[in-house]
């Protein structure tokens, strides 16, 4: 279920040629100066999928709702590593677990209320989590780890039996079937917003999304065209009842409007008519904005990593010997320009930023010892296809591997899947000749293991929606894996998912080349040294301020 | 797309079929009327012209290989991303850090990159465009010859046989006409381009350039087989083709023996101009992904990759459109000129 937020995250950073939308600029004059109110306008080249937040999964959604739903623990509003921090959101503190990992039990902030005026309760949490298996999220998949709750989306029970709460203490108790270490960072998850019962529970209230527990409020949609945000006249309730960790509005309105063309969103901001893009700068227009614009354009950092899978279980990637040698004829450098600078170069599977994360290049780019080893291994079957989707420039990085594979003797056929059926297509067995391709992923939560876990472990490899596309099962890495899940994250976790990420390395199932880097670019009159960018949830619009 | 007939002069369905083309003229002269009709083309200089330019336009792709191997030393699929091209006393990237490819370098560094990079993997543009354009006037003539073999098959038969054997033709080529050729064109190209095709002892993978071939060639036969049709049924009035049924030849022989030199002219006119149609209809399907599949180039494929560049590199897609224009309307103009010389009353 993570494929729909992947794919959309590409999309979003992809020039799309289209038609623009006319956008108009803010008003400053309405109390703008010092970061004291003002209204701003936002460009996206994809509108949000839902307005909804136990149905939003992509980027967009996440970027523009994170400012209006706090759900009972939340990210520290802080950019970089500080930013993957959970941190209490409408729970009063940070959850009691149990010794055996499976209770959590939270206390919700008392005197509460949402923007019309309803009172938040703890049974709204539960509210919550049951919308996701009744409205069929896509996020759903991370709490089926809650007592009962497989049985209530199969209409077998009438309630989570794992949840207990009470109105009248706030307090609620969640039972797990097994330990899990990365619970919490779930919790912090829109999915997990309180809502009342007053919103449609298996319905997309889209069209009227349930009142806000943030800085915001929504007070228009008109999907997929245009969306605004107003202050959220009972969030000082919020903030009343000690919800430090959840920051303030700056300005009094937000315009979200999808804008198509790329190029157009650019020159808006250049003429500031808008005051701030959410995606990339076209490629061929990076360069002028990074000369030109350099006091209002900077390149953030977010958790990703762009890699070649290598299909493990048949020939010729069976064979460590080949996946490891085709590892150093990559060359992540090559990869970067490709990519327009807009990607660091990496060759290893936890990004910069992760929990875990340790610098690591067992394969220095070198062409002669790819040959050598390839020739030692002498593989017998040396037809392959390579696969890669059509988003620009990942066809292009498709390309560049294909030629790589070619020069190093094997008879390539290169097959490239519109954006949009790609990962279901190289996620279905039965699709023939799936032996090497390109594929991403952007994390669904801060967590290590969120890079093993569906991307790597045998139990991921699926016949449908399969996210193990190189097929790899090492059953003691399985175990590892399981065992790494259980925990809470701390240093001797953190430093067992690095050696973990050595270990993969080691049998070279992945050519990982790089992590995508996205940018910040705002209008002249738009203070871009207090914007805070987060690395899940990108920009925190309540960080916009005017100078 | 398709050239419409009704632009091309001649006799449609509704239209009178010009005479058949007599075996000498009656003015005398000695020559065959092939002959007369190729001094009529010599005398049209523009046309001649513009064949000139064609030949040249041949010549040029039929020059890539020499051209990849003994100048520009690179083949039209090798990617030279962080490769460093010397000249002017100098180390130039071939795609800088910024991934913005090398513009035209001309014969600075011995014909190297001509005409530049093509994009962020560093292929030679010139090579590609040599190549490319090869493809093009492969799948340009290739499929004009099936579109015309085709064309002319079913206006024979629904010319001659009249009746259910015209009615069913002539609205299957209506229906086909009646479809919007482009959209579905491009929805069998995605469609073709994934999955390949097997139908029997047919089986073409994704990515061979036979799936453009097949889709531009179904879809353009209406546009040559209707006005044939048209033509066949008036020629099957003439007393030519009585005399010969009346001596007992076979519907065969009429058709192919006795109609089909007289329809020689229309098809050699109307095969010049599909080419240039399909060449066009080529390059919107890989413009739009539907066509040729990466990493061979088309034209039309150029101008896609150049489109992504095309505010800071605006000739990586200039260049390859220019190519197109020149060769369409260098077909399109001689075609003009055949029609005038072998047929000089549709003037």
């Amino acid at each position: 279920m993570y494929t729909l937020r992947k794919v959309v995250a590409i999309a979003c950073i992809t020039p799309l040629a289209g038609f623009g939308v006319a956008a108009c600029g803010g008003d400053k004059g309405a109390g703008g100066g010092g970061g004291g109110g003002g209204d701003i306008n936002v460009a996206l080249t994809s509108f949000p999928d839902y307005v909804d937040p136990q149905l939003s999964y992509t980027v967009e959604g996440w970027e523009v709702l994170w400012n209006v739903y706090t759900p009972l623990l939340t990210y520290k509003h802080a950019k970089g590593k500080e930013g993957t921090q959970v941190v209490p959101g409408l729970a009063e503190k940070m959850p009691d677990i149990s010794p055996d990992g499976k209770t959590y039990k939270l206390k919700l902030r008392p005197n509460m209320k949402y923007s019309d005026g309803t009172s938040i309760k703890a049974s709204d949490f539960t509210y919550g989590i049951q919308r996701l298996f009744k409205a069929d999220s896509g996020g759903s998949v991370f709490f089926d780890v809650i007592v009962g709750a497989k049985d209530y989306a199969d209409g077998k029970a009438n309630t989570i039996s794992g949840i207990k709460t009470d109105d009248n203490t706030g307090d609620i108790t969640i039972e797990l079937t097994e330990a899990n270490g990365t619970f919490e960072n779930v919790l912090g998850l829109m999915f997990a917003a309180p809502v009342p019962p007053s919103t449609p529970l298996d319905k997309d209230a889209t069209n009227s999304p349930p009142p806000s527990s943030g800085p915001f409020m929504i007070s228009k949609v008109d999907a997929p065209r245009t969306m605004t945000l107003e202050r959220n006249p009972n969030f000082k309730t919020v903030k009343d009842a000690g919800a430090d960790e959840v920051a303030g509005a700056n300005v009094d309105k937000i315009t979200v409007t999808e804008n198509k063309n790329n190029s157009a969103q650019v020159t808006d901001i250049e003429q500031n008519k808008v005051d701030f893009m959410a995606d990339p700068p076209a490629s061929d227009r990076l360069q002028e904005v990074k000369t030109r614009y350099g006091s209002r354009f900077r390149m953030e950092q977010s958790i990703n990593t762009y890699y070649f899978w290598m299909n493990t279980q048949t020939a010729p990637f069976n064979d460590i010997k080949v996946r490891q040698a085709i590892n150093y004829a990559v060359d992540p450098e090559a990869l970067e320009r490709i990519y327009s600078g807009g990607l660091a170069a990496t060759h290893q599977i936890l990004p910069e930023g992760i929990p875990g994360h340790k610098p690591l290049n067992l394969y220095p780019h070198n062409l002669a010892k790819a040959k050598e080893m390839l020739k030692e291994a002498n593989p017998s079957d040396m037809d392959i296809t390579v696969w890669t989707d059509t988003e620009s420039p990942n066809n292009e990085a498709g390309e560049y591997y294909e030629s790589v594979l070619k020069e190093l003797g094997f008879n390539t056929k290169l097959k490239i899947i519109n954006a949009d059926n790609y990962f279901t297509i190289i996620g279905n067995k039965t699709t023939p000749d799936l032996d090497t391709g390109w594929s991403d992923w952007y994390e669904d939560y801060p967590h290590p293991n969120d890079f093993f876990q569906p991307l790597l472990a045998g139990e991921s490899i699926l016949p449908t929606n399969n996210g193990n596309f190189a097929n790899i099962d090492e059953p003691k890495l399985n175990k590892e894996i399981a065992k790494l899940s259980e925990e809470q994250l701390g240093p001797e976790q953190e430093a067992a998912y690095a050696e973990l990420d050595k270990k993969y390395m080691e049998l070279a199932p992945w050519i990982p080349y790089g992590q995508r880097t996205l940018t910040t670019f705002v209008a002249s009159n738009i203070n871009l040294e207090n914007i805070i960018t987060n690395p899940t949830f990108f920009q925190y619009l309540t960080s916009f301020e005017f100078k | 797309m398709p050239t419409d007939p009704q632009t091309v002069g001649q006799a449609g369905d509704s239209g009178a079929a010009p005479e058949a083309v007599p075996e000498q003229l009656s003015n005398g002269s000695e020559h065959g009327p092939w002959y007369l009709a190729y001094k009529r083309f010599l005398r049209n200089r523009v046309a001649v012209a513009f064949l000139i330019l064609f030949f040249l336009i041949v010549v040029f792709v039929l020059a890539a290989p020499i051209w990849a191997s003994d100048v520009a030393h690179t083949g039209p699929n090798d990617t030279h991303t962080l490769e460093k091209l010397h000249y002017d006393g100098e180390g130039h990237d071939v795609v800088n850090p910024a991934g913005q490819p090398l513009g035209p370098v001309l014969f600075k560094a011995g014909g190297k990159f001509f005409l530049g990079a093509d994009s962020r993997l560093g292929r030679d543009e010139m090579v590609r465009l040599m190549y490319g354009g090869r493809i093009s006037l492969f799948i340009g003539v290739v499929s004009g010859l099936i579109t015309t073999l085709l064309a002319v098959i079913l206006g024979l038969l629904a010319g001659y046989y009249k009746g259910w054997v015209d009615a069913v033709i002539a609205r299957t080529l209506d229906v086909l006409w009646s479809l919007p050729v482009f959209l579905i064109g491009l929805a069998l190209g995605i469609s073709l381009a994934v999955g390949g095709l097997k139908i029997g002892p047919l089986e073409l993978s994704s990515g061979s350039i036979w799936n453009p071939i097949l889709v531009i060639s179904i879809f353009s036969v209406p546009y040559i087989a209707r006005p044939i049709r048209g033509e066949v049924l008036a020629l099957g009035e003439k007393e030519f083709v009585e005399a010969a049924v009346a001596q007992g030849a076979s519907p065969l022989r009429v058709m192919f023996a006795e109609i089909l030199p007289n329809l020689a002219s229309t098809i050699i006119v109307f095969f010049t101009l599909s080419i240039a149609a399909n060449m066009l209809f080529e390059a919107g399907l890989s413009f739009l992904g539907a066509g040729v599949q990466p990493p061979n180039s088309s034209w039309g494929t150029m101008i896609s990759i150049g489109e992504e560049l095309l505010t800071t590199q605006p000739l990586l897609a200039i260049i390859p459109g220019v190519m197109i224009m020149l060769t369409v309307l260098s077909l399109n103009i001689v075609g003009d000129g055949l029609r005038d010389a072998l047929d000089p009353k549709d003037r």
